[in-house]
């Protein structure tokens, strides 16, 4: 996958994101969805740290989401 | 206002009801977060084709402590075993690798990729405490450790997070530290060592086997996060961190080695790696959820850059599906490319100047990660869940590279490594 | 007051503000039932003894009795008395909770007894919020004015009952008063409460459909059984209070389900003051809804 292509699904699945160009505020009562426990940003926290953790020992880049996960003699 | 505003109507009534009942906060408890715990029990197996298995038992556990205040404890246990490359290549004789104490040795038989066995358990453990700040913001303060056979660390980290523009927009400032120490098992090398003038110790004295002593060497670590998360639409959130990391001290593998060859490209001899002593890393990464009519999308991107040459691009997705009476289905790929680091090389020749840094570990060469994986969640009563989920992992560089001479061109310098992921998971609230 | 068993649920019935009420609790005991189905009843009479017009001993007898005098109301009549004044706003005035004095002169029993165009006049300078002074905790109200919480008690009925109740259980509840309903959640099988919609234009109690509903509210407004008929015109029982006369062009029932049953008895009933745009408003406020004309 070339850097061209990856920008390409980047501008894609950004689509989403047009529609709020309108920007008007979420009132209160509109944020049902977001509550969800399935809309939060890390939905399965164990799963992330998982995987954060399986990639940081496979990879030479690591990190992104946050800080303070802990240290592992893997890399 | 007017009567024949689209829908204005219903949002001011909707307010006015909510201040006639004020049942604004009932709502949210009737969703079912009165409930103190949360606990997630999970054990990973992870396999390499051929090389490493992990088998990792991990429970976090959340409760609530206050109205808006938690605790989080995480415990896990990792049992390691198998092998991984040490950084040498496949050649044409059986080879043989030392250990930098002289005490241990290992062989690898011809026409093979050489790997370095070894079983290995760790323990880590975290806590952290989220609460508020005041009205607006909360903080949340962790403190970690772990332990393994050659390595402990300890680490702490404090965010901050403030909301604006009524919740809809939250920055966040975190940092973190840790401080590490390796004990390499068979003794830390020199830098750039070559095996072959590795001496082994008399018999019944000499070296120590174990790393112990002053040959444990440290590490510190230090990170800090910028972010800001905002509410884009009802259906649509999104965050974006820029995140700045620096470590010093003890950056090398100790078990890693680069192989040495002559005109003919056969293996003559082996260095032990070499890394910098210092590296800082930067990062961006931009993520966002959408929310269809059931199903939630979540994607993610990420631009990484150091100060050892690496550039990485990572892309993540994870579509779920729901399927019938909360059980879904949710299929994730997983697409990255990295840059090699300055100094990394599949050889070494045995002539000409010696570079200052030096490291054959495939995971600081250029590099393309792919990952495909499926999970299927079921609810458990009320509010609880198990899911299962099973990823592919694969792996993969040039194994032919323009600069491999004579006899490396016959083999894979870069062997692919594919590996697997199962987990399964209970989640339970109460 | 009734309990019986139904098939994953008990039903409770009771008879509350003039209307058959009813509790579906996704309980398992019947002690549980019960006792939920005790707790909204007598939530229902706290607020039919509170706010009817029918009782002398309320606040809303002192109210209307006072003679243009300023009268404090304690805090749950304030928090109504905003209510219906943010309505009375929305709707441009055609919510008004002082035009109940219309039922002098209009009787909407079926027949063909409207009143003349006189009478109704006549009471049209006794009718308008604006000319009611409210500011929290007084309220004053001009002699001969008079007050009448019908349009809201029902449903808000329904919506304290579900906070009294949810505080009690997380089992899946349905409150029934009278047609306005609320439901608290899915239930256990992940589906909602089936409710069968009435049908004002068929004879008997033929239902014109059904929905279901997970967690939210149900109010119809309409008029199966009350209205007047005269020379082939029939005058639904919703009048406009700035002119005295019924809403032109009404639907015979709207029917809007929302997250509260205030807000969908609310909606409701601004659909039908709305008349011949009953159907354009609720497409606009994007709720589902039923609309039956005829």
């Amino acid at each position: 996958m070339t850097l061209r292509s990856a920008l390409l699904s980047l501008a894609v699945l950004a689509l989403p994101l047009l529609q709020a160009c309108t920007l008007e505020p979420v009132q209160p009562w509109d944020r049902d969805l977001l509550a969800e426990d399935k809309m939060q940003l890390v939905p399965d926290p164990v799963e992330n740290f998982i995987d954060e953790h399986i990639y940081f020992s496979k990879e030479g880049a690591s990190g992104g989401q946050g800080i303070g996960g802990g240290g592992c003699g893997c890399n | 206002m007017q009567l024949n505003d689209k829908a204005s109507i219903r949002r001011a009534l909707a307010a006015a009801t909510c201040t006639l009942l004020g049942s604004a906060s009932q709502a949210s408890h009737a969703e079912g977060s009165d409930e103190k715990w949360r606990v997630d029990t999970s054990v990973l197996y992870y396999s390499e084709q051929d090389r490493v298995t992990v088998v990792e038992p991990v429970v976090f556990l959340r409760k609530a402590t206050g109205e808006d205040s938690f605790i989080n404890f995480r415990l896990i246990y990792d049992t390691m075993s198998g092998a991984s490359a040490n950084g040498a290549t496949a050649t044409n004789t059986a080879q043989t690798f030392t250990s930098p104490s002289g005490t241990s040795t290992y062989t690898t038989p011809a026409n093979q990729t050489p790997l370095h066995k070894f079983t290995d358990q760790r323990i880590a453990l975290a806590v952290e405490w989220d609460k508020p700040y005041d009205r607006l913001s909360r903080t949340i303060y962790g403190i970690n450790a772990s332990t393994e056979n050659d390595y402990r660390s300890i680490g702490a980290s404090a965010t901050r997070l403030r909301d604006y523009n009524d919740k809809l927009t939250t920055l966040t400032l975190g940092f973190s530290g840790s401080y590490e120490n390796v004990m390499p098992i068979g003794g830390a090398p020199v830098p750039m060592q070559l095996m072959s003038t590795i001496v082994a110790p008399p018999p019944g004295g000499g070296g120590e086997d174990d790393g112990g002593g002053e040959s444990g060497k440290t590490k510190l670590v230090a990170d800090a996060i910028v972010g800001i998360t905002q509410v884009l639409t009802r259906r649509t959130l999104t965050q974006l961190n820029y995140s700045l990391g620096y470590s010093t001290g003890y950056l090398t593998d100790p078990y890693k080695v680069v192989s040495v060859v002559d005109t003919t490209g056969a293996t003559v001899d082996y260095r032990f790696e070499s890394r910098p002593d210092t590296r800082l890393r930067q990062s961006l990464y931009w993520k966002t959820a959408y929310h269809f009519d059931h199903d939630v999308v979540h994607f993610s991107y990420r631009y990484f850059w150091d100060d050892w040459g690496i550039r990485a691009h990572t892309v993540d997705l994870h579509y779920r599906m729901e399927l019938w009476k909360g059980i879904y289905l949710q299929p994730h790929m997983r697409y990255g490319t990295q840059s090699a680091a300055s100094f990394y090389t599949h050889s070494l020749l045995d002539t000409g100047p010696l570079p200052a840094y030096a490291s054959a570990d495939y995971r600081l060469g250029e590099l393309t990660t792919t990952s495909y994986g499926l999970k299927l969640g079921i609810p458990v009563g009320r509010s609880s869940e198990i899911n299962l989920r099973v990823e592919s992992i694969t792996q993969s560089g040039n194994g032919h590279p323009a600069d491999a001479i004579g006899i490396q061109q016959n083999y894979d310098l870069f062997p692919t490594i594919n590996s697997t992921v199962a987990q399964i998971t209970y989640t339970g609230r109460f | 007051m009734t309990l019986h068993r139904r098939a994953g649920y008990w039903e409770g019935t009771f008879e509350a503000m003039a209307s058959p009420c009813s509790v579906l609790a996704e309980v398992d005991s019947a002690a549980e039932a019960r006792r939920l189905l005790n707790l909204a009843r007598a939530e229902a009479l706290r607020i039919e003894a509170t706010f009817s017009r029918y009782r002398q001993d309320n606040i809303l007898h002192r109210i209307n009795t006072s003679t243009g005098q300023p009268i404090e109301v304690d805090d749950e009549t304030a928090l109504l008395l905003d209510y219906a004044a943010q309505c009375h706003d929305l709707s441009q005035g055609r919510f008004d909770i002082t035009s109940g004095i219309l039922r002098r002169v209009w009787h909407f029993d079926g027949s063909d007894r409207i009143p003349s165009a006189e009478a109704v006049a006549a009471l049209l300078p006794w009718i308008g919020w604006e000319k009611v002074a409210w500011r929290r905790p007084h309220i004053t109200l001009p002699a001969g004015m008079e007050i009448d919480l019908g349009g809201i008690g029902k449903e808000y009925a329904v919506g304290r009952s579900a906070l009294l109740l949810e505080a009690e259980t997380r089992a899946s509840l349905l409150i029934n008063f009278g047609g306005d309903l609320f439901s608290t959640g899915a239930r256990a099988d992940g589906r909602g409460w089936r409710v069968g919609l009435d049908d004002p234009t068929a004879t008997g109690n033929a239902s014109a459909g059904e929905i279901e509903i997970r967690r939210g509210g149900v109010a119809t407004s309409g008029d199966a059984r009350r209205y007047l008929l005269k020379d082939g015109i029939r005058y639904g029982h919703i009048l406009d209070p700035r002119t005295g006369w019924p809403v032109p062009g009404a639907p015979r029932s709207v029917t809007v389900v929302a997250d509260t049953c205030l807000e969908a008895g609310m909606l409701a009933t601004f659909a039908m003051l709305m008349g011949h745009d009953a159907e354009k408003f609720l497409v606009d406020q994007q709720v589902t809804h039923h609309i039956i004309r005829g």
